[in-house]
């Protein structure tokens, strides 16, 4: 019965993966294309001794923090909103939901044009409200380039926590805050002792999700900074990227993306053992 | 039946069946000459002039069809390179000298005069840097789609309004004039660059900065870098480091702008001064493209040499068509000769470029003709143009891992842009990468 499953499953995940591993302990650069030695855990230490990965592995995951809590905080007073007994309520979480539905390469060329130095909107809101007396180059400041792009990001994947911690707000029984209330809680209360910890489940699910996004993001730097000024925004997805479609070295592309997949799941496990799922009715 | 109607429906039968037979043979002829069928590739410039250079071409060759696709000029290397790999049919494409080495190493394009040796007279009249560009291993792998420089351009009005009746003639003066024009008030910037990290052309650009200085080299005739504080690559990055910082006249803009954004900005009357590949010119002083158009101008390339990079981007055959036979071969051969040779004794492609687009062009013979002098003229300078190409140097280096390479550099020239690091350890680091990419290659 479960055979047929398998053996899709198998094709498009099981195999490409194991693939992938194999592709990594071989040297095959294509240009030369019939020497291609067993090398093992020579691309490995290439990558690991490489003038870039230390750097990238850093940007990465500052990055993925930056996204991550942005993310989870914005998209979580979101929720709440949304929660809101309103007449548009219903409006209002569908029309939510387009900048998550907008594919992030588009969403990375908005953004740099709203960031532009010459003619960004960004640039022309600070103007117009006085923080600023000239245009400034954003992108081209590696600090700011870095809050550009989480900014983006943000825009981009609030949408989506935001509706599932609001699918998570409505589970909770109305009658643990009318009992609250009874008892004379506070809104802090209520907020830290009853809503968030009852979110747990849905708060696991946002973060180990948006952790992923932030840590393949490749598109969204690709767009808007083209993994500059110098490599400020060149995360290991863009570096992947690199060696295997500009230094054409397949070997060592994919041993980064098993370095990265190896990542990913380390930051999975943290999150499991440091966020506690307890039934705390 | 009767004798005699049984002998009518004979003959007529036979007259049916004869008649069958012959339209067989017609339809056999006909339908059996097929057409030989060229997979083209190129870059998405000048898309509907390339398509009707491939009609005239297929009306010329009636008995070969042209598939043709087009690409962003930002993808098309990765792309070229996937094609290579899966064998997506590919026959004839544009190629830049800064990725034939790693083309031809690989096999994937050939030489042309292995197949059409007729091709090797052409050399006498290409500009010498574009044959450079286009030979790997002493054979001439393409012929030109088109070649140009990395020129110097200002705007006129500019340095009127600040008092200069001639543009700078040294790196030095660029920057006083820079100085005068941002005390003025007439632009913050005076200077702007595509260096943008993604941006191909940045390199030739720094290149060119290193060629004006006097025995400026990137590197020695055997590959050394050549990166120490006395050279021109230094003095390359000091000046740009100084542009930047010290006396702010460099736009910090040009650390994200690739070519368009730049063209965009300095056609816009932002900037006085830039470094661009030349045939911008004739879209800035394009009226239908630009309200200031005949305000832009070219100039020798400040410096003690003048000189500057010449690149050339060609036509070429693939492995895939040699595989596909004769045949193939030889459409392949028209169709580049046809783009990047003579025809009845023109160079009608590459002059349709110059004249319709402003181009340019590495086939020499093209400097004498009448039509393109009056073209150049209408929105730059011929004598200026012809006295640079004779001082342009094709780029040193020129390496499968160049490629590799580059990309390294530019994060380098970044970061001393940026204060990250020093310019010595910029290119020191940069001199240690191509040591250790040029010791692996050569295993």
């Amino acid at each position: 019965m479960i055979v047929p499953a398998l053996a899709f499953i198998s094709l498009f995940t099981i195999y490409p993966l194991a693939y992938a591993v194999r592709t990594s302990l071989y040297e095959i650069v294509l240009t030369r294309p019939f020497l291609t030695p067993y090398v093992g855990a020579g691309n490995y230490r290439e990558v690991f001794t490489s003038y870039y990965f230390w750097r990238s592995l850093l940007n990465s995951l500052i990055y993925a923090a930056m996204a991550v809590s942005s993310v989870v905080l914005v998209g979580l007073g979101v929720s709440f909103l949304l929660n809101c007994r309103l007449k548009i309520s219903s409006l209002l979480r569908t029309l939510i939901l387009f900048p998550w539905a907008i594919p992030f390469v588009v969403s990375g060329v908005i953004w740099k044009w709203i960031f532009n130095s010459s003619y960004g909107a960004f640039n022309g809101l600070l103007y117009t409200l006085g923080f600023i007396d000239s245009y400034v180059s954003w992108l081209s400041h590696p600090f700011y380039a870095k809050m550009c792009l989480a900014m983006a990001h943000l825009w981009k994947e609030m949408p989506f926590a935001s509706i599932l911690f609001l699918a998570g707000l409505q589970t909770i029984p109305q009658e643990l805050y009318d009992a609250s209330k009874v008892d004379g809680a506070t809104s802090k209360d209520v907020l830290f002792k009853i809503t968030l910890p009852l979110l747990k489940p849905v708060l696991l699910v946002v973060a180990i999700y948006e952790t992923i996004v932030g840590l393949v993001t490749f598109d969204l730097v690709y767009v808007m900074t083209g993994g500059g000024p110098g490599d400020s925004t060149s995360l290991i997805s863009w570096y992947t990227y690199a060696e295997t479609f500009k230094f054409l070295n397949l070997g060592r592309g994919a041993a980064l993306s098993i370095v990265l997949a190896g990542i990913i799941l380390l930051m999975v496990m943290i999150y499991l053992r440091t966020i506690r799922i307890e039934e705390i009715y | 039946m009767s004798l005699k109607g049984g002998l009518r429906m004979r003959r007529q039968c036979i007259l049916v069946g004869l008649l069958v037979l012959v339209g067989c043979i017609v339809g056999s002829v006909t339908f059996g000459q097929e057409k030989i069928e060229l997979n083209f590739i190129s870059w998405s410039y000048g898309v509907e002039t390339v398509k009707d250079n491939i009609a005239k071409f297929e009306a010329r060759y009636p008995n070969i069809k042209v598939n043709y696709s087009d690409f962003s000029w930002f993808d098309y290397h990765d792309i070229a390179v996937q094609r290579f790999i899966s064998n997506t049919p590919t026959d004839v494409m544009y190629g830049s000298d800064h990725w034939l080495q790693e083309w031809a190493a690989a096999g994937w394009i050939v030489p042309l005069e292995d197949y059409f040796p007729e091709v090797v007279e052409y050399k006498k009249e290409f500009a010498p840097y574009a044959v450079e560009g286009m030979t790997f291993n002493g054979k001439l792998y393409g012929l030109p789609y088109y070649a140009d420089m990395v020129v110097f351009l200002y705007n006129k009005e500019m340095l009127k309004k600040a008092g200069f009746e001639n543009p700078p003639q040294t790196l030095d003066e660029l920057i006083e004039q820079s100085k005068v024009l941002k005390e003025k008030g007439i632009c913050k910037y005076p200077l702007a660059l595509c260096f943008a990290k993604n941006e191909g052309q940045s390199i030739e650009i720094f290149t060119s900065l290193v060629y004006s200085f006097k025995d400026g080299n990137m590197f020695d005739a055997d590959l050394n870098p050549l990166f120490g504080k006395d050279g021109g690559v230094y003095k390359a990055l000091q000046f740009l480091y100084d542009a930047l910082n010290t006396y702010q006249i460099l736009d910090p803009s040009s650390l994200t702008w690739g070519e368009i954004d730049l063209v965009k900005s300095f056609g816009a009357g932002n900037h006085a001064f830039t470094f661009v590949n030349k045939y911008n010119l004739a879209e800035l002083n394009n009226p239908a493209v630009t309200n200031l158009a005949g305000q832009f101008a070219m100039a020798l390339f400040p410096g003690e040499t003048h000189s500057c990079v010449g690149f050339v981007r060609f036509y070429c055959m693939t492995d895939m068509a040699v595989k596909r036979g004769k045949e193939v071969i030889d459409a392949a051969g028209k169709f580049i000769n046809y783009f990047g040779g003579k025809t009845d004794g023109v160079y009608i492609v590459a002059k349709r470029w110059a004249l319709e687009k402003g181009l340019g062009f590495a086939q020499l013979p093209l400097y004498d003709d009448p039509e393109v002098i009056n073209a150049i003229n209408q929105w730059g300078n011929v004598e200026i143009e012809k006295q640079q190409a004779s001082l342009a140097r094709a780029k040193q280096g020129m390496t499968p891992f160049y490629g590799t390479w580059d990309i390294f550099m530019r994060e380098q020239i970044h970061k001393a842009l940026l204060k990250e690091v020093s310019i010595e350890d910029a290119l020191s680091a940069s001199a240690k990468y191509w040591n250790d990419l040029k010791q692996k290659f050569q295993k």
